[in-house]
């Protein structure tokens, strides 16, 4: 193994990082204010993808221009779809569980995963030919960019690849400012800190939850459309195994840290890449490559639970009952 | 009991105001006027299914016959026949008034409306489905009007729902006797259930069934069984044991025993997660994992062609050693580095050990991996069980009944369930299941009283994943085969973890009989109806979504349970109480 060609498992790992981290931040988040693993985020991420690829599909204008003017209007149809499911879900399902006993959540969110995922299963329309073709049982095409990719000495760099980690940095930056400089931002600390003291104090604590809501779909929605772009495809069941890496990446970083889950999907993705392309360039350990990747992430939450349960970043917080 | 009715109504009069200004409002009809209405109703209602519905013999079941009853027309006949009966308490007939120990008001209003909605259900399908009014004759007409006179007359009488007056002592062996007609008569229940042959009469049948049931809850009769059986818990499992076995006796041939089968398997399965979920509270959604870990292991020392191990045979016993222990190893793994966490890091685990637990199974094919479960074609060829010189494969003749394959394996999973049906039972009355509780309600108080959390936790993790171990060494030889597709987190097909999740929260969490009901409603419901054939998903979702919202203890609440889970409402109603003590304590002073 050369040094370009560990550099470009990185590169990749990086990359594929990046996303896992934006759609953790949203998991991280929810849990972080109410100790909420919510299942559904994973298809929030999916409602996403499909909402840019309705706009993009739907509204002939947007095909015509160049894919990068496109991206910002199949953006806010990704955004909308998913925060409404977000908004919607919140709502409906966790609102009247607040105060439940703590399986009631679980499950709910288990079911609101199963129900969304299902929906567009069977109903998401899809243009095709003439008539309107009900239900998604196959993975969609999406657009995806045509140039060249780029050349950094032996490492390709990929367009899309590229986009994704500035977009994920934008979103960090923004996050950041969010959290720490604006009231709703530092109402959601003190929320996170202590519920109860801080509708005390006058915080409206269900909007800050919702905020919360919002903001990590937002986030799903954005990391969806770079899903769309590297991989050219979107599926009903994409939220799954998406959902369950940015979780692992959540917990990597120590779950509730929004920092720790972008450090997370960092550690993630490369961690990922690199390990199954190390195997895979060994005669002897040639067949453990690829298609053990997902195995070898949650070896890896499991050693991280095992080792450090708070996580990198995380500090270990008293159990709050 | 009955003694005691007119006492109730003298003791317990409700205050004087509210009462007089409602019946001031309510319509004043005669009660014996009501009354007469319900019982001509049901009198003409089973007489109308002797007669026919329509002209043609083209609807399933046949309508047509004047003379006898046919097709649908039966769960109309049986529901009148509990029509009738139930005007026995209603005209204060001796020997009949333990039908409503709380009032046959609302039992005849669930029963009148039962077969309301089962025969106008049959009459409207007639009308779509033949194309038109006409294919009605006479006797659709006398079932249309007599069936809606009950319902007519009941909900014209003054609600007399009361508390159930004490339920008079009786002999034991009356008692297990009452316990063993009950359950013999919900089996033929599920019997005509599990054989309806289409979708008409299985709609017809849940309509039926679903609002007498609540008949039958609204008026008591239920709690009072199921006090009964609580008292008498071993008559209870010998009557359903019975029971049991005399449905595979009713079979006249082996299509049925492969749905029983398949319900069974699912049922215990069931039960075994929730001992998991219902007793310790803790999550688990790579449930079925386990059973494929159980099922894999089995049949690759089950001599089954494809195995890698096709030459090591061992006895049953020593696979359902090997299935379970492997399993025991697997749950270990998975749960003692998450265990000691917060429970929702266990969700998630298990979530993704049901993932992996897919991937790994499919890869261990020889080429993208080492050579152990033969890839995505999985395991085949596993043989049927030869146990004590009986062939499960083979037809047998027994006590004058034939026993296919299917119905070799019911007698076999009837032991199955029995046996995990009997640890259950007796792990939840035990030290450790109070430990479960106490450390599902709330674990800092369970630790501070000297539960080792964690030790109890893993105890509850590794049960669950043997008894899941168990079953799969079953399902393996039920089913031939052992492949990755069988063993999913959602698929169509029971068992799955979501399915088997949705029947432990449907049954209700905690008990033995919520996962049973809940797996075979969960298993018949989409067999039966074509509608709900690639929507059971979707609606596996919504239900479980509206059962945590509306009914978190499910159908069969766990008394515990249910307070745990309302115990704002607990709390609320114990505060109205105190309030509405105090002007009469005041009284007093």
């Amino acid at each position: 193994m050369t040094t370009t060609v560990f550099l470009q498992l990185v590169t990749n790992g990086i990359a594929q990082g990046a996303m896992y981290g934006l759609i953790a931040v949203g998991y991280t988040m929810v849990y972080g204010i109410i100790q909420l693993i919510n299942f559904a985020h994973g298809e929030f991420f999916m409602f996403g993808g499909f909402g840019a690829l309705a706009v993009y599909l739907w509204i002939p204008p947007v095909q015509h221009l160049p894919l990068l003017a496109a991206l910002p209007i199949m953006l806010i149809g990704g955004m909308i779809a998913s925060v409404i499911i977000a908004i919607l879900a919140e709502r409906f399902a966790y609102r009247p569980l607040r105060n439940a006993p703590r399986l009631a959540p679980l499950i709910t969110a288990i079911g609101v995963s199963i129900l969304l995922q299902q929906l567009v299963f069977l109903w998401y329309p899809q243009p095709g030919g003439h008539k309107v073709t009900i239900g998604v049982n196959a993975p969609v095409q999406f657009p995806t960019f045509t140039g060249k990719p780029f050349h950094l000495g032996g490492v390709l760099l990929q367009r899309a690849d590229l986009l994704t980690v500035i977009v994920a940095v934008i979103c960090m930056a923004y996050l950041a400012y969010f959290v720490m400089k604006t009231r709703t931002g530092r109402a959601m600390q003190a929320t996170a800190q202590d519920p109860d003291t801080a509708r005390l104090m006058g915080i409206n604590t269900d909007r800050v939850i919702v905020v919360a809501f919002v903001l990590g779909a937002a986030f799903a929605a954005v990391a969806a459309i770079t899903y769309g772009l590297r991989f050219g495809q979107v599926s009903f069941d994409m939220g799954f195994s998406a959902g369950l890496k940015a979780f692992t990446a959540a917990v990597l970083g120590g779950i509730g840290n929004i920092y720790g889950a972008m450090v997370g999907g960092l550690v993630l993705g490369i961690a990922e890449q690199v390990t199954t392309g190390v195997l895979a360039s060994y005669h002897a350990t040639q067949q453990w490559g690829t298609a053990w990747q997902d195995v070898w992430a949650f070896l890896l939450l499991i050693i991280v639970l095992l080792v450090r349960p708070q996580g990198l970043l995380g500090e270990r917080v008293a159990d709050r009952a | 009991m009955t003694e005691q009715v007119p006492e109730w109504g003298a003791s317990d009069q409700p205050p004087q105001t509210p009462l007089a200004a409602r019946q001031e409002e309510a319509p004043t009809v005669n009660p014996a006027v009501a009354k007469a209405l319900v019982a001509v109703g049901a009198f003409a209602s089973l007489v109308s299914t002797f007669l026919a519905w329509t002209w043609t013999s083209s609807f399933p079941g046949d309508l047509s016959v004047t003379g006898y009853p046919g097709g649908n027309q039966v769960i109309t006949l049986t529901v009148s026949v509990l029509l009738i009966l139930a005007l026995g308490p209603a005209y204060g007939v001796p020997g009949l008034r333990w039908l409503a120990p709380r009032g046959y008001v609302w039992l005849l209003r669930g029963l009148a409306l039962a077969n309301l909605a089962s025969t106008w259900y049959i009459l409207l399908a007639v009308v779509i489905e033949l194309n038109g009014l006409a294919n009605w004759v006479s006797g659709s007409w006398v079932a249309l009007i007599a069936t809606a006179l009950p319902v007519v007359g009941s909900f014209l009488l003054p609600d007399d729902h009361h508390d159930a007056a004490r339920a008079r002592p009786m002999p034991r062996w009356i008692q297990a006797a009452v316990i063993l007609v009950a359950i013999i008569i919900a089996m033929f229940v599920a019997d005509y259930g599990i054989t309806t042959g289409f979708t008409e009469q299985f709609i017809g049948f849940a309509l039926a069934v679903g609002f007498a049931a609540w008949g039958l809850n609204s008026s008591g009769v239920l709690s009072r069984l199921t006090g009964l059986t609580a008292q008498n818990r071993v008559a209870t499992s010998v009557a359903a044991f019975v029971a049991a076995l005399l449905f595979v006796f009713l079979q006249t041939s082996d299509q049925y025993n492969t749905i029983a089968d398949d319900i069974l398997i699912f049922a215990t399965v069931a039960l075994g997660l929730n001992i998991v979920v219902g007793l310790a509270g803790l999550l688990d959604l790579g449930y079925v994992a386990f059973l494929g870990v159980g099922a894999y292991s089995a049949a690759l020392v089950s001599g089954a062609i494809s195995s890698r191990y096709a030459h090591t045979v061992l006895p049953f016993w020593g696979q359902i050693l090997i299935g379970v222990s492997v399993s025991i190893i697997a749950g270990v793994i998975i749960g003692a580095p998450t265990l000691r966490l917060r429970g929702d890091y266990l969700a998630i685990v298990t979530l993704g050990f049901g993932e992996i637990f897919r991937i790994v199974v499919n890869n261990l094919n020889g080429q993208s991996g080492p050579d152990l479960t033969n890839g995505p074609e999985g395991v085949y060829g596993v043989p049927d069980l030869k146990l004590f010189g009986y062939d499960f494969g083979a037809s047998h003749q027994l006590f004058g009944v034939t026993f296919g394959k299917f119905g070799n394996y019911y007698l076999l999973l009837l032991v199955a369930m029995a046996i995990v049906v009997f640890i259950f039972a007796r792990v939840n009355d035990s030290r450790i299941g109070r430990a479960w509780v106490a450390i599902r309600e709330d674990e800092t108080a369970a630790g501070a009283m000297g539960i080792h959390g964690y030790r109890f936790k893993l105890l509850a993790f590794g049960l669950g994943a043997a008894l899941a171990g168990f079953a799969g060494t079953i399902n393996a030889h039920l089913l031939n085969t052992v492949t990755p597709d069988q063993y999913l987190f959602s698929a169509s097909a029971p068992p799955n973890s979501a399915f088997l999740l949705a029947a432990v929260v449907l049954g209700g969490m905690g008990t033995i009989t919520g996962p049973l009901l809940g797996a075979a409603l969960l298993y018949l419901v989409p067999a039966k109806f074509e509608f709900f054939q690639n929507k059971q998903l979707l609606l596996f979702g919504l239900a479980l979504i509206l059962m945590m919202r509306f009914r978190p203890e499910g159908l069969v609440p766990n008394k515990r349970r249910q307070l745990e889970f309302h115990q704002e409402e607990v709390a609320e109603a114990e505060a109205h109480q105190v309030v509405e003590a105090q002007p009469e304590a005041e009284a007093v002073a």
